[in-house]
């Protein structure tokens, strides 16, 4: 497409009084030699947007520039499809936080960068290439054949990949389950599982195959393309694949390890597992004499909440206790005692709660379980501290059951085998203690491996209801992934981007740096390291693109020669007490942080230009090289929160962005310039009131350092 | 718009336009249906707008929004009525009939959010974002990073000569006093309840104190306080005179787990206040908290968050449930009496200020939806064809809110497929 | 300390249930009731404990405990219950239980507090008194002699002596018996471990003059009227005990036979108490029915002893009114149904709720002894 461009000033909400849009208007044409020039008073309004529209229309314009307020407002008034449309927020930047005495300066510098932005950028053209939408669904338990039928249901092809011989998972081994109610529970409260009825559904449904006595051997490709070994009885099947469901699941923690709580030193002390099994069976009995059991006491957190052995909460085991020991009451002259540091039955469990309770031989007090002993009677001691019974008391019991705690499959298996550079599993998983859990609140299903969506207990401990639930959310999002990737668009967060990185291999010296910095995972290499970039499991944060020394890596409207070529633009005043500060702003939360300010009219140093970027990972050094040796005084990077509790959206980007301004000490070291021109700062979205004074602050230490000696070369 | 998608889409109506309203929206709309979006206030965001940070990562609400507001943005699927209510849901599965009543904003497209009409708006509010502990003018933007960015004039107490003055001082013609309430009406395969929650009515818990004593405030005024674009800018003060705050106290299950109140749990308020301690202990590193609860409920991963809380030597915890409030003779301080159960002693300690851990009572315990079902709590129950997600369906934090609406838009898509 | 072993008694759970506590297995231990509980001792406050106590079976920890008599069933914990576990109405089956437990022969305990053993309760006084009528020859109107005038006098009917001074004079000291040992065993079982250095005299004193003055039940919110209503029914029985005292100092000191007439003082005041219990039985009665959702409805043990005095004043009453208005056909059948719900009341009052105020002053006194309450 041949660019036509066209720069259209707004000079309303105040920018006519400040700017002199003339002016401007004769950079653009002639400075820029932007061929259509216009301004009107209000640009958003009806009748700018005719103005606009009729330049498109006569064949004049096809790519606008609009100097007017940020792409964060105005956005459906200033679509206009087939055109690539800049938009320079002079409104924010230039006027409301700037002194009027700065404005003309301040609009000059972001009319010019966004015309240089329209001028290197192109209409982006989607990545296509293809595909297939088959969905893997890893684990064959309740979570797993819910997320199958689900897609199965809306018509997609399924794979499911169980290890057991038999379809079911953890419900094959439970007695009974809790009902579910929308309010108040009533009798029974323990009820059929059902579980064969949902096998029969799954292995009945034509849109799913069921491999058995299964394994994911390995998984190479992309989504979209995953080329998936599984091997089941003895031989093996490579099927493609366009998204993956990992449902592995869960297993008990080893209560072999909860020996001060009796177990392995009494028969009669069982995890809440074993009693499923004894229950099945019949009576509840004991199993060191096979007498039934009449008081059996239930020891909650039997390794969960406990730093030695699990640190977090299984979330299940309470409503858990509370539905045995309605199996226990199965005999009326039985009693069940349930000890808790505290019930949780969060929601509309605490109905549960409630009717379980209500029970003449169920009962419950909270203290601290410290041992469990022989009572020297054939029964046991539970012995508690500090609990509401007494500050020491022994509970005489014929049965003790152990309420162990959820371990996720991702623990110590990477289930999924990815031929990745950047290994088999899922990454960060220490952050949640081996579940395939995602550092996101908002974003539950996001891993950083595309295309892979956990849900069930492999993901959080949950109990069957709530896996359910999770299974149906996590099949929409490996749909909507195999959609994405077969329209050539990308996923979360960048779900409406068509753009891809489009790498230069001639230029590439095989350094892996974008191999090994990517956050997802996108990028593979050969045994001589040559990357090879998979756009299907690309997230567009341009990481590589910031990581690539050679410069080689580009999207349409994103690349390191339009945003270097933009700083270019930048004005330097030439008085030393006058310094240039460039501001490079995640777009995420630093850059709308930055127009909170502005659109509060909260003044930001003049001394500073913003340039927004994708990520801050985005980040290349030469960008920083080359503008401070064109006399910039300084630089400084704004992005998101990293470290445990990281904020970014593309998880690694800032932190990767502070990691590589360690190094760019190197290269002002060469331009004999202070390192400390340079700095980043760690922003969050709603910390716009203190945005100014961190700006202000900034510009202060770099004007004590003194303007830069390439001023003016 | 939807003239022209293809008739394959399906379409979802979603009522409410919160977190988890949202959510459903956007991942339904790039799953390509057409998704219409009903919410009754005049932004987007919901309750969750309201809150200073999340549990467990302490990061700002607005991070998440801002990037579903992206997507809603440049996803032509999705089309936005702000101020609007369903009055109706005819129809079934694949074929509803939805009546949505569109309430006037008085402030049409051409608004630039110039704030011209604030500063000529004689007339003021109470300001319901921040609970009242504030006013904003009659012609107001409901928060600084509010979407849409689009100001609106408050009817109820803009009467009379008032809106003239921003007619007039619009630039723009923004200003269309003539606007009047609209019904349209939609036809769409699904429909997904979002309504979410309201906070309960502290003034209902008699032996708690609120609305009679002072420094007795509430778990979501708290959020407020917090925030930086709060009634006090960020400060955590007393509303009674401005004093900070030395000791503080938080009130869990108010009205929660509490069958004259509310029945069951509201999962939210354990973690909550444990998040605002963080808030108090932050601000000012001499505070001292005491939390007072039944159960301390911080299910899976949250869990770690608390123990990390419990290493605070200021922070105490005390297993009982306070059952009596009262204004300390002679002074604004608190009166809280409650039995420590561990000891098995009453205590009765004073407090600079003490949070109500409030929960959350369904949308639909105080307005329902003709066609919508619902327990006797008023939780909304989900039908083929009618789903319903998040806070209005069941008690959860935002992370589940979102999980769970992910899994909304599964079922309402397979129901347009089955058209 | 030693530690306790805990050996939960599901028997007594369901007892406790079956007494009137079926709420009490919805308790979650959140201490609401503590706090609201206006009597309670700020130090092991109840009836929290107590409500662990008994989901838990732990019989001892409640027989033996005079706090479940410090209460006094205001109700304010079982309308602020968060989960209707009603506190109150639990200790209320606690307090029968411990009757049953304490009360000499236990047997009639256990059938006091069984509707199914109602009926044959009353076949004993019917029985007894039968047999009198029938010793006398009393088989049809006529052949009961009158007075002088022709008027209806019930001492013909029945001689207060023997029949009626013998049997009650029996009945009481029978009932006095029990008491005795009843509480001799109470006050060892609440004494084991407790130290007693308190003058007992003074313990006496005072809980004596809380109990006239009805301090305690003022402390009450939701059942606030019944500091009325308690205090009526109480001054009115003080009142008939001083009425029958005098009407023996009449018969045996100056051998004055009854009837005796309506201006005499003893038959003053003996009517007034009566108006006042028939009064203070009715506000009894309906307070319970109004706060009957807040507070519960209470047990068949409380309603037993309502009946029973609400049976006592109006049959007395009525009789009185009958033999002035000379309606023999009625007079006579009122009287004796009036004797029989007398009887009840005394035969069976150390296992009837009625022994409350025995145990309740005994608990109270023991707490004041124990420094448990000041």
């Amino acid at each position: 497409m041949e660019k036509k461009l066209g720069v259209y000033i707004c000079t309303g909400c105040s920018i006519g009084d400040a700017v002199d849009v003339e002016k401007l208007g004769n950079i653009s044409k002639n400075a820029l030699r932007v061929p259509v020039v216009k301004s009107h008073f209000a640009l958003c309004g009806k009748e700018g947007i005719e103005l606009i529209k009729n330049d498109i229309k006569s064949g004049e314009v096809n790519t606008i520039i609009v100097a007017a307020c940020s792409p964060r407002v105005k956005y459906e008034e200033f679509d206009f499809p087939g055109c690539l449309v800049e938009r320079v927020p002079v409104r924010e930047l230039a006027v409301w936080s700037q002194e009027p005495e700065q404005a003309q300066l301040a609009a000059e510098d972001y009319v010019k960068m966004g015309v240089i932005k329209a001028q290197k950028g192109d209409i982006p053209e989607p990545y296509m290439m293809e595909t297939v939408k088959t969905i893997l669904v890893i684990g064959g338990g309740i979570t797993g054949m819910t997320a199958a039928l689900n897609a199965a249901n809306t018509g997609y092809q399924v794979v499911l990949v169980e290890k057991e011989d038999k379809l079911g998972g953890f419900a094959n081994k439970l007695y009974k389950k809790v009902p579910t109610a929308p309010g108040e529970y009533s009798e029974p409260l323990i009820v059929d599982t059902d579980i064969d009825k949902t096998i029969k559904e799954v292995e009945s449904n034509q849109n799913i195959k069921v491999y058995k006595s299964a394994k994911v051997e390995n998984t190479e490709g992309q989504p979209g393309q995953f080329n998936v070994t599984i091997s089941s009885n003895g031989s093996s099947e490579n099927v493609m694949i366009g998204s993956i469901i990992l449902a592995a699941g869960w297993r008990p923690y080893d209560a072999t390890k909860l020996e001060h709580l009796g177990y392995g030193k009494s028969q009669d002390v069982v995890t809440n597992i074993e009693l499923e099994e004894i229950a099945r069976k019949g009576k509840i009995t004991r199993p060191s004499d096979g007498k039934e059991a009449k008081k059996v006491a239930f020891i909650q957190c039997a390794g969960q909440r406990d730093p030695n052995h699990l640190s977090y909460c299984s979330a299940m085991c309470c409503t858990t206790s509370l539905k045995q020991a309605k199996y226990v009451r199965q005999n009326p002259d039985a009693t069940a005692m349930i000890l808790y540091k505290d019930i949780r039955t969060p929601g509309k469990l605490e109905f549960y709660y409630k009717a379980a309770q209500d029970d003449p031989g169920v009962m419950l007090t909270k203290g601290e379980v410290k041992g469990v002993s022989d009572a020297g009677n054939g029964n046991l001691y539970v012995e508690m501290e500090d609990s509401l019974l007494g500050k020491k008391v022994k509970i005489e019991a014929d049965l003790v059951v152990l309420a162990t705690g959820v371990v996720p499959a991702t623990v110590d298996d990477p289930i999924l085998n990815l031929q990745y550079r950047q290994g088999p599993g899922l990454p960060d998983l220490e952050l949640f203690d081996g579940f395939a859990d995602s550092n996101f609140i908002c974003f539950q299903y996001e891993t950083r491996r595309t295309g892979v969506y956990a849900a069930g207990a492999v993901r959080q401990p949950m109990n069957m209801a709530e896996a359910q639930e999770d299974a149906a959310g996590a099949a929409l999002k490996a749909i909507q992934a195999a959609e994405h990737v077969a329209k050539g668009v990308a996923v979360h967060p960048r779900a409406w981007d068509m753009t891809f990185p489009d790498p230069f291999m001639q230029r590439c010296t095989s350094c892996k740096r974008c191999t090994e910095e990517c956050p997802f995972g996108a990028i593979d290499e050969d045994e001589k390291g040559t990357p090879f970039y998979k756009p299907g499991r690309c997230r567009r944060c341009a990481t590589c693109m910031g990581a690539c020394p050679e410069r080689i890596v580009s999207f349409k409207d994103y690349h390191v020669d339009m945003i270097g070529s933009m700083m270019k633009n930048i004005s330097v005043p030439s008085d030393d007490d006058k310094p240039r500060i460039i501001v490079l702003a995640c777009e995420n939360d630093a850059y709308p942080a930055i127009d909170t300010t502005a659109f509060q009219h909260g003044k930001l140093d003049p001394a500073v230009r913003f340039i927004q970027l994708r990520c801050l990972g985005s980040t290349n050094l030469v960008w920083i090289a080359d503008a401070l040796s064109r006399g910039v005084d300084g630089m400084l990077l704004l992005g998101c929160k990293y470290g445990e509790n990281y904020q970014c959206h593309f998880a690694k980007g800032s932190e990767l962005a502070n990691y590589r301004l360690g190094k760019v000490q190197e290269t002002l070291g060469r331009l004999q310039l202070e390192a400390e021109r340079v700095g980043m700062l760690q922003v969050a979205i709603d910390e716009y009131d203190k945005i100014p004074q961190m700006i202000t602050d900034f510009v202060n230490r770099v004007k004590e350092i003194g303007p830069n000696p390439f001023k003016g070369f | 718009m939807s003239e022209q998608t293809s008739k394959q889409a399906s379409r979802v109506l979603v009522i409410g336009g919160g977190f988890s309203g949202l959510t459903t929206a956007v991942d339904a709309a790039e799953t390509g249906a057409e998704v219409i979006v009903i919410e009754k206030n005049p932004y987007l965001g919901g309750r969750v707008s309201q809150l200073n940070k999340y549990f467990p990562k302490l990061c700002p609400p607005i991070c998440g929004l801002e990037i579903n507001f992206r997507r809603v943005k440049t996803n032509p699927l999705i089309t936005l009525y702000p101020m609007s209510e369903v009055e109706s849901i005819s129809g079934g599965p694949g074929d509803y009939n939805v009546t949505v009543k569109v309430n006037p904003r008085y402030v049409n497209e051409n608004c630039v959010a110039c704030n011209a009409c604030a500063e000529a708006c004689p007339a003021e509010r109470p300001n319901a974002y921040n609970f009242g502990m504030d006013t904003t003018k009659a012609a107001y933007l409901p928060f600084n990073q509010a979407f849409p960015q689009r100001y609106v004039i408050d009817s109820a107490h803009c009467k009379g000569d008032c809106g003239k003055a921003c007619r007039e001082a619009c630039k723009y013609n923004a200003i269309d006093l003539g606007m009047k309430p609209e019904t349209k009406s939609f036809k769409v395969d699904s429909v997904v309840v979002a309504t979410g929650w309201n906070p309960y009515d502290a003034n209902k818990l008699d032996i708690l104190g609120f609305g009679k004593v002072k420094n007795v405030i509430t778990n979501m005024m708290m959020e407020r306080l917090a925030s930086p674009t709060g009634p006090t800018g960020g400060k955590i003060v007393r509303p009674s005179d401005g004093k900070p705050v030395n000791s503080i106290a938080f009130v869990q299950c108010a009205g929660s787990r509490d069958e004259n109140h509310l029945a069951f749990c509201s999962y939210i308020c354990c973690m909550a206040s444990l998040k605002q301690t963080t808030y108090i202990r932050e601000q000012n590193p001499e505070s001292k908290v005491r939390i007072f609860y039944i159960d301390l409920r911080t299910p899976g991963k949250y869990e770690k968050f608390y123990a990390k809380i419990k290493e605070d030597a200021n922070v105490a915890f005390t297993k009982g449930k306070v059952a009596n409030i009262v204004q300390a003779e002679g002074s604004d301080d608190v009166l809280v009496e409650a039995e420590d159960m561990l000891t098995g002693d009453k205590v009765k300690v004073k407090f600079d200020m003490v949070v109500l851990a409030t929960g959350m009572e369904p949308a639909g315990a105080s307005q329902r939806i003709s066609g919508v079902d619902y327990s006797t709590d008023g939780f909304a129950l989900s039908n083929p064809g009618v789903f319903s997600t998040g806070c209005s369906k069941n008690p959860m934090d935002v992370a589940k809110s979102g999980q769970d609406a992910t899994g909304a838009v599964m079922k309402a898509i397979q129901t347009g497929q089955r058209r | 300390m030693a530690e306790q072993v805990i050996n939960p008694d599901l028997n007594f759970v369901k007892d406790i249930i079956a007494s009137g506590g079926e709420s009490l297995k919805k308790c979650y231990q959140c201490s609401t009731c503590t706090v609201v509980c206006n009597v309670t001792p700020d130090s092991k406050p109840f009836p929290r404990k107590e409500m662990m106590y008994a989901q838990w079976g732990m019989k001892d920890k409640l027989i033996n405990n005079p706090d479940v008599w410090l209460c006094h069933q205001c109700s304010d914990c079982t309308a602020q219950c968060p989960r209707g576990a009603k506190p109150g109405e639990v200790l209320g089956a606690v307090r029968k239980m411990t009757i049953e437990e304490y009360a000499t022969p236990g047997f009639l305990a256990k059938m006091v507090g069984d509707s199914k053993y109602l009926l044959l309760l009353f076949a004993l006084p019917i029985l007894i008194f039968g047999a009198y009528a029938l010793i006398q020859g009393h088989t049809s109107l006529g052949s009961i002699p009158r007075g002088s005038n022709g008027e209806i006098v019930y001492a013909l009917f029945m001689p207060v002596f023997p029949y009626i001074d013998l049997t009650f004079g029996t009945v009481a000291f029978l009932a006095a018996v029990s008491f005795f040992f009843g509480i001799r065993k109470y006050w060892s079982a609440m004494g084991g471990g407790m130290s007693m250095d308190g003058n007992i005299v003074n313990s006496v004193t005072e809980t004596v003059s809380e109990i006239l003055s009805h301090r305690r039940f003022q402390k009450c919110n939701v059942t606030k009227e019944r500091s009325t209503s308690h205090l009526l029914v109480f001054y009115a029985f003080a009142g008939l005990a001083i009425t029958t005292t005098w009407a023996i100092v009449y018969l045996y000191g100056f051998h004055r036979e009854s009837p005796y007439p309506q201006y005499d003082p003893m038959k003053i005041l003996g009517n007034v108490s009566a108006l006042a219990l028939l009064l203070g039985i009715t506000l009894v009665a309906n307070n319970r029915l109004k706060n009957a959702e807040k507070a519960g409805k209470g047990s068949y043990f409380d309603w037993l002893f309502i009946s029973v005095i609400y049976g006592i004043v109006i049959t007395g009453l009525l009789s009185e009114i009958l033999r002035l208005a000379g309606v023999a056909v009625l007079a006579y059948p009122v009287y004796f149904v009036h004797l029989v719900f007398i009887f009840f009341l005394f035969a069976y009052a150390p296992f009837s709720k009625m022994a409350h105020m025995v145990y309740r002053t005994t608990a109270m006194v023991f707490a004041r002894h124990t420094q448990r309450e000041g």
